[in-house]
């Protein structure tokens, strides 16, 4: 499947096929399942977009499927679409991870709307997670030296500073910096900084 | 039975026997009759009898010691030692013989009614002719008494032990009562010495005329019947005891006069009458104590009953009145004896002899109190008469109206909940096509773009159509809403109380269905904040599903149990019932609207329960029943939930 996809989950046939006429028509590509299950089923990985769920479904309700998706790690944004809307499934619902809730019936302006902020979610997601596995690899080019230099950098430490502490001359370090500047292909040193923390907070957990 | 305890008591008492028994027969072996040694009067007879019956036949060889004993030392028995080892041994068995009857009849002493009177008399007087025969018979066998003697010797000897056991068998094992008898004497001293005095003065005439002794013996009755009439058996005893006294000593300085055996009738009548009379004063004045007892009991409790009691007499006025009556009826003094009940409770009307009814009682002061009669026709009564009894029925009927209203108000959260669900299924449902109706409309609008161009007030119809389709949809909500919100109240709710409170209002519906509803509070579960309305909606609606349940299954058995405990933030009801238990398949969709296993019933009594429960941030679910092996419902709530968010 390409591009982003809003992936229709309701066991009620008419909604499925009014949903997808005017999801096509608005311009973003619908895929109708009558069941959690039958989504599950087929579900990839690559796949773009996100999920618009009924909540009340037979067997497999619309928040056992968002269970089921947060156990399987998949980030899929869901938008939940009710025909019950009372304050305790909305809840449930939202705690359970919905990006978005609707109420039935659902007007075309605001259902769109909510879709697409849904999909551009998932796509800053995608992106974020892309550049994350980016940034990992450019991180793992570094020998050890440089690491220590861009970790110091990265606690706000000047040339001489870390100079001291890594007990070698401020001209080596200046050197480190530039070889590490150019394989994390960073231009700035607020880079450098940012870059050192994130390796920082993720270094504890296993990379990518 | 073997080896008994040395019965020290027993001894003392053989040994004090012993003694007091020479000494008696030493004291009354007066003008003995040939080698018989007959005297007028024997107490030691009486003594033997009242020492066996004490301490019980087992003694007897010490009454056989007894008399061997008074043979030998007192009498200086000129006759053979073997006849009067024979004598002794025949005295002692029939002795040992009544006392017997006596303890096995389990008379008590002092003798208290006629009827143990008239047995101790009997019995003596035939064991005691017995005991006499075989005297004489034995003396004559022997040979030492003539024939000729044996007709005239038997009534003497005969009356004489009678007399003696009549006149001092009762007092001597009542002895213990001594206490009693000195405080009477001490009560009425001037009584007893007049009695005395009336005593001695007709024995001191009775030795005065010494040639007509029999025609005075006739004024001791009086003195004896007075004390008899005024102190019971045991003073008519006592005072026949000291006549006798007195004729003892009498007769060991006098002898002559009358015959011995006239005297001897007149002394066994004398007694005779005594303890008859006695007994008789005695069993009407402990009849009477007794009545008395019961009186005061009965007007103590007339007194400190809560319901006031009247007693009418059968021309409707009344005749008592105990205090509560007074009291509910605000009448003091003594002006209500013998007015009309109708007075107090117009409209009542004793037909019947027994009945209820519930009627407007009157106060004096003015002003009226419902009260709830009943009556009973009363025998006893003169002429016959009503007792009724009268409650003040103002606390029961509050009661009765504080019931209803809570009812009234369950029932009506109970129609408001109906309609609520009713709305919220019923905007579910219609929400579905509404939303593909809205969804296509719009849809179309979309579609018909290209040609609004020739018709551009084909978009704006398709776009007034998906408006109404919305507006449609709102209406829906607004209904629903309305049933719901606001309507939840935030109060403190007493669990247990109210698990009571439900229970109560099931009392009717379980004993029709013969079944049995059983409430477990745990002591952990606490009070809980939500609406209590709606918490007793839902246990309502479970223990009313378990009840019909229960009407399907086996009659034998039926119970419900309700149990409710609490752990860390969770309070858990449980509802089990020993019914059927629910399908599978039914059971998958129990909680959706309109799905119900009865004929009457609309399925929305567990969707209900359900929308309630959750309403309050819980969850209710359906699980066989573990121990009842029917159905189980159970309810969780979490007991600190800001309920805030739900209004």
């Amino acid at each position: 499947m390409t591009g982003p996809t809003v992936f229709v989950v309701d066991d009620d046939a008419s909604i499925r096929d009014a949903l997808s006429l005017l999801i096509s028509l608005k311009g973003l590509q619908p895929c109708v399942y009558s069941s959690a299950e039958d989504f599950l089923a087929v579900y990839d990985a690559q796949w773009r977009g996100c999920l618009l769920t009924d909540l009340q479904m037979p067997h497999m309700s619309g928040l056992d499927l968002q269970t089921a998706l947060r156990e399987r790690g998949i980030q899929l944004p869901v938008v939940v679409l009710t025909a019950h809307g009372d304050v305790a499934t909305t809840r449930a619902a939202l705690k359970n991870g919905a990006v978005d809730f609707l109420e039935k019936p659902v007007d075309d302006d605001v259902l769109i709307d909510v879709l697409k902020n849904a999909i551009g979610i998932d796509a800053e997601r995608h992106r974020a997670n892309k550049q994350r596995i980016e940034t990992m690899t450019r991180l793992g080019r570094l020998t050890p030296r440089e690491h220590d230099v861009l970790d110091l950098l990265a606690e706000g430490l000047q040339h001489r500073e870390i100079a001291e502490r890594l007990g070698i001359s401020p001209r080596t370090v200046e050197v480190y910096k530039a070889r590490m500047m150019e394989k994390l292909q960073c231009r700035t040193l607020a880079e450098v900084v940012r870059i050192g923390s994130e390796a920082r907070a993720h270094r504890p957990r296993a990379v990518e | 039975m073997h080896s008994r305890p040395l019965d020290i008591q027993g001894i003392t008492g053989a040994i004090a026997y012993l003694g007091l028994y020479i000494v008696l027969d030493w004291f009354s072996y007066v003008q003995p009759v040939l080698k018989l040694g007959i005297t007028p009067w024997n107490p030691q007879a009486g003594l033997t009898l009242a020492f066996l019956v004490m301490y019980g036949p087992r003694w007897i060889p010490v009454a056989v010691l007894a008399a061997l004993c008074s043979e030998l030392l007192v009498r200086h028995s000129s006759v053979a030692s073997l006849l009067v080892l024979g004598v002794a041994l025949w005295i002692g068995l029939g002795y040992g013989i009544l006392s017997v009857f006596l303890r096995r009849w389990h008379l008590s002493f002092p003798i208290r009614t006629l009827g143990a009177a008239g047995r101790f008399a009997g019995a003596a007087l035939g064991v005691t002719l017995l005991v006499a025969g075989g005297y004489v018979v034995l003396f004559m066998v022997a040979g030492e008494l003539p024939p000729e003697h044996a007709v005239e010797s038997l009534p003497r000897l005969w009356i004489g032990d009678l007399t003696g056991i009549l006149t001092l068998t009762p007092l001597l094992i009542s002895a213990h009562e001594w206490r009693v008898g000195l405080q009477i004497v001490k009560r009425h001293r001037a009584e007893v010495l007049a009695q005395i005095a009336a005593l001695s003065a007709t024995l001191w005439i009775l030795y005065g005329a010494l040639d007509d002794q029999l025609r005075f013996f006739y004024p001791l009755f009086v003195p004896v019947i007075w004390i008899a009439l005024r102190w019971g058996a045991s003073g008519a005893m006592i005072a026949a005891l000291g006549i006798q006294i007195g004729l003892i000593i009498a007769a060991q300085y006098e002898s002559g006069g009358a015959p011995l055996i006239d005297l001897q009738f007149l002394m066994l009548t004398l007694s005779l009458t005594a303890l008859l009379l006695g007994a008789v004063v005695t069993e009407r004045a402990d009849a009477l104590r007794t009545a008395a007892v019961r009186e005061a009991e009965q007007r103590v409790l007339l007194a400190m009953a809560p319901d006031g009691v009247l007693a009418v007499d059968s021309s409707g006025h009344v005749r008592m009145a105990n205090s509560a009556a007074l009291r509910l009826f605000g009448d003091a003094g003594d002006s209500w004896q013998g007015a009309p009940i109708a007075d107090w409770l117009p409209g009542l009307i004793l037909a019947r002899p027994e009945g209820r009814a519930t009627l407007e009682g009157r106060r004096k002061a003015g002003g009226a109190f419902p009260a709830d009669i009943a009556w009973s026709w009363l025998d006893t009564a003169p002429s016959g008469g009503f007792l009724v009894t009268v409650r003040d029925a103002t606390d029961r009927r509050r009661a009765e109206a504080k019931l209803r209203d809570r009812d009234r108000a369950l029932s009506r959260a109970m129609r408001f909940a109906v309609a609520g669900e009713l709305a919220s299924a019923l905007t579910h449902e219609l929400n579905q096509p509404i939303t593909a109706l809205v969804s296509y409309v719009r849809a179309a609008q979309i579609l018909a773009e290209p040609f609004s161009v020739e018709e551009e007030r084909l978009s704006a119809t398709l776009g007034k159509a998906a408006q109404e389709a919305i507006r449609a949809s709102q209406v829906l909500r607004r209904l629903r809403d309305f049933y719901r919100g606001g309507t939840v109240k935030r109060e403190d709710v007493h669990i247990s109380a109210l698990c009571q409170a439900m229970a109560h209002s099931f009392q009717d519906r379980l004993r029709r269905a013969g079944a049995t509803l059983a409430i477990h509070i745990d002591s952990s579960v606490p009070s809980l904040t939500a609406d209590a309305t709606q918490l007793e909606i839902v246990l309502h609606n479970l223990v009313s599903n378990a009840i019909d349940a229960l009407a399907i299954g086996e009659p034998s058995n039926r119970r419900i149990e309700l149990h409710a405990r609490a752990e860390q933030n969770l309070l858990e009801f449980r509802i089990d019932d020993s019914g059927p238990g629910i399908a599978p398949d039914v059971a998958q969709k129990l909680f959706e609207p309109f799905v119900t296993s009865k004929a009457d019933g609309m399925g929305l009594g567990l969707a209900i329960s359900r929308s309630l429960v959750r309403a309050r941030g819980g969850e209710l679910f359906f699980q066989p029943s573990e121990h009842l092996h029917g159905a189980c419902f159970v309810i969780r709530l979490p007991i600190d939930y800001a309920m805030d968010e739900i209004t």
